[in-house]
């Protein structure tokens, strides 16, 4: 080839390559760029699949309201699969290849502790909906103030129990809460309930068995069932997954075990639970249920959205923990008006959200972190195949039946 | 009397006596070891079986449990029966399922190292699960059934009377196995095979159907016990790794093709588990008990065969 011919195909390429840069840049002027949120949650297990759904559907109400700040929003969910390892490429990923503004999401403490070094690096704003153990609210660490933490930890969870069964007690007299057995998982989630349950009922009766879960190869439980009636408390609780709690209870009813209280305390039920004859009466903790639209107008608000869009009622509460994740950041960077994270912390530390969990929440210091917005759990009961609220009495939907029948 | 009917003998013996210490200590605790052994049983026959004959660790076998729970919740809910019912439409679905996993890869690695057969064992459980975990999620799922809670009373002594029916799955099907075994003309031939193949093969036995035969038919028998799995537990797709574990263990315990011993091996590990589990904060125990007993066992086979 000529050199010629070379440096007329050169200077071709040349006109050609600029023309297209010119054109998508053209094309790009005209199109706000767009706010874009990072989710991590585990999208197989029922808790991370209804929080990124009802995340969604708060990005969807924006976009359909002009989008914020005049900007398209967008959410891109990765899937941490319960997997700390690839929790933690997802927020690598979603920071650098997605170039996300906030970060949003979470379920478990074992994946969160993977995370909180790759969320330290980049200090985005962040919206967290799960990991409830101390230990990651340590690894945070203090003088964070871009890291945001919905739900309770552990010990604002315990603290919320012992305030729920104290008024429980004193506002109904029948009610003996004095003797506990804890049957609970032997690994790490079981034995921290148990110690826990130790320290903060110390002035109660309390003994407690292991057992092997079925979620670890475990489901047999007819022995530490026989520990528990042979103890006969007042309350018996256990703390497994929710792979035990269909099993716990047949195996229950099987050897004539009818405490006076039973409350599981799986960190998600199985979402047919409810259909079952043997749920009746049980009590359970949680944050929300779907109940609450009964006495709340933003929860009920959120739920028949979630109902229109899915054609399935949120089972657990992660479903309204995932849409305040988005709702709350969207409404301080309105207020802010800006996306800037000096800006929107600024914002977010003075908001006061009214929440579809039904409290108004607002974000104060807690042991460790600067920003912990929900502290309190609610004590529920399965009532014909709905979980209603029994305490706190503000957003009570129903009175406690007692005592646990068959 | 040769050794294996002595070792037999002394297993069901040991048994016996354990069973009746028991009885007069705590009877609860005979009842859920029996119960505990039930399941156990049920579950390693098939294993037993395959290991006996075709000569193959199905590093699966707690994963084809699993799908075959699966499919039995599937088809109990979609057509609304009962899952003692699902157990026959299970196990014949299991029988061709079986059929494919064998005819596609294991009848393939059958002259090949045995590591080899191990690792492709074990990527058959992988995908299984993996795929049941894309379709269903992880989320577990049980069928909610009256007569599963069904209880009784003796005296001041409740316990559950449904699990029952796991020691009476494993009695039928070890009854099964043996009529088929030593009665038909299939089972006859695999027995032949079992013991040696090339002999077998000399003889004009098709070895390569026989390995087919016998290798469908315990996924057969798994399809039917994982109908009956999920009265009891729930499910998800990690399910059956434990499983899979146990049942290697149990068949070890018992002795290579000894399908009676598998049930005495596992009376001994339930009545064991279940004693350890009745006493106060034992329950970690109960692994270290099922395998120690297992090395205990596998040791001085070991030093016998030595002598």
């Amino acid at each position: 080839m000529s050199k010629k011919l070379s440096a007329l195909l050169f200077a071709l390429m040349l006109i050609v390559s600029m023309g297209t840069l010119y054109a998508t840049g053209q094309q790009g002027e005209g199109e706000a760029k767009p706010i874009k949120f990072g989710g991590v949650w585990p999208l197989g297990d029922i808790t991370g699949d209804q929080a990124a759904k009802a995340a969604q559907l708060v990005v969807d109400e924006l976009n359909a309201n002009g989008g914020l700040l005049g900007r398209p929003v967008e959410l891109i969910v990765i899937d941490s699969e319960l997997n700390p390892e690839k929790g933690a490429a997802a927020i690598e990923r979603l920071a650098t290849v997605e170039k996300v503004d906030f970060f949003v999401g979470g379920m478990s403490s074992g994946v969160h502790l993977g995370q909180i070094p790759s969320l330290k690096k980049y200090k985005k704003v962040t919206m967290w909906t799960g990991a409830a153990s101390s230990t990651a609210e340590a690894a945070v660490g203090e003088g964070q103030d871009w890291y945001f933490h919905l739900h309770p930890w552990d010990y604002n969870q315990g603290n919320s129990y012992v305030e729920g069964w104290d008024d429980i007690a004193e506002k109904y007299s029948n009610i003996s809460i004095d003797r506990w057995f804890l049957a609970y998982e032997e690994g790490p989630f079981g034995s921290a309930s148990f110690a826990a349950t130790q320290t903060l009922f110390a002035d109660m009766e309390i003994d407690g068995e292991a057992f092997q879960s079925a979620a670890m190869g475990g489901g047999d439980y007819t022995a530490v069932l026989q520990r528990a009636k042979d103890y006969n408390p007042d309350v018996f609780i256990w703390a497994g997954y929710g792979a035990d709690a269909l099993p716990i209870m047949e195996q229950a009813k099987a050897v004539n075990f009818t405490p006076p209280l039973f409350i599981g305390a799986p960190p998600g039920w199985p979402s047919d639970f409810g259909d079952s004859s043997l749920a009746e009466n049980v009590t359970l903790y949680g944050m929300w249920a779907p109940s609450i639209s009964k006495v709340s107008a933003v929860s009920k608000k959120f739920q028949d959205a979630y109902e229109a869009k899915y054609g399935e009622t949120p089972a657990t509460y992660f479903a309204p923990l995932g849409y305040t994740s988005i709702e709350i950041i969207a409404k301080a960077v309105e207020q802010a008006g800006s996306v800037e994270t000096e800006a929107v912390i600024k914002a977010l530390k003075a908001i006061q959200y009214e929440s579809p969990l039904g409290e108004t929440i607002s974000f104060s210091p807690s042991n460790v972190i600067s920003n912990q917005g929900f502290r309190n759990q609610k004590i529920l009961q399965w009532q014909n195949g709905s979980q209603e609220v029994i305490w706190p009495f503000a957003f009570a939907t129903a009175e406690p039946a007692y005592p646990f029948t068959r | 009397m040769n050794k294996k009917k002595i070792y037999t003998i002394a297993g069901i013996s040991a048994a016996l006596v354990l069973s009746v210490i028991l009885l007069i200590i705590k009877p609860t605790i005979l009842v859920y070891g029996i119960q505990r052994a039930g399941i156990y049983a049920a579950i390693a026959l098939p294993m037993a079986l395959v290991l006996g004959i075709v000569h193959i660790v199905n590093l699966a076998h707690g994963e084809m449990m699993m799908v075959a729970a699966y499919l039995s919740y599937f088809i109990c809910t979609t057509f609304g029966l009962d899952p003692l019912v699902a157990a026959i439409p299970t196990g014949i679905i299991m029988f061709f399922l079986g059929l494919i996993v064998f005819k596609t890869s294991i009848a393939h690695t059958l002259e090949a190292p045995e590591l080899n057969q191990l690792i492709l064992t074990f990527g058959v459980a992988m995908v299984l699960s993996q795929t049941v975990n894309l379709i269903a999620t992880s989320q577990p799922r049980k069928i909610s059934l009256d007569y599963v809670s069904a209880s009784a009373t003796i005296g001041e002594v409740s316990f559950g009377i449904y699990d029952f029916i796991f020691p009476a799955l494993a009695a039928v099907f070890l009854a099964v196995l043996i009529y088929f075994l030593k009665k038909t003309r299939i089972g006859k031939a695999a027995s032949a095979v079992g013991q040696n193949p090339r002999g077998a093969r000399i003889v004009g036995i098709n070895v390569d159907l026989t390995y087919t035969i016998i290798f469908s038919l315990a996924s057969m028998i798994i399809g039917v016990f994982g109908s009956f799995f999920i009265t009891k537990f729930s499910i998800f797709p990690a399910v059956g790794g434990t499983f899979t574990m146990k049942s290697f263990a149990l068949v070890a315990m018992a002795g290579i093709g000894n399908l009676p011993m598998v049930i005495g091996a596992s009376l001994v590990l339930g009545l064991a588990e279940s004693l350890v589990m009745s006493v106060p904060h034992g329950a970690g125990w109960t692994p270290m008990i099922f395998f120690g007993l297992i090395i205990i066992v596998i040791l001085s086979r070991s030093f016998r065969s030595k002598q």
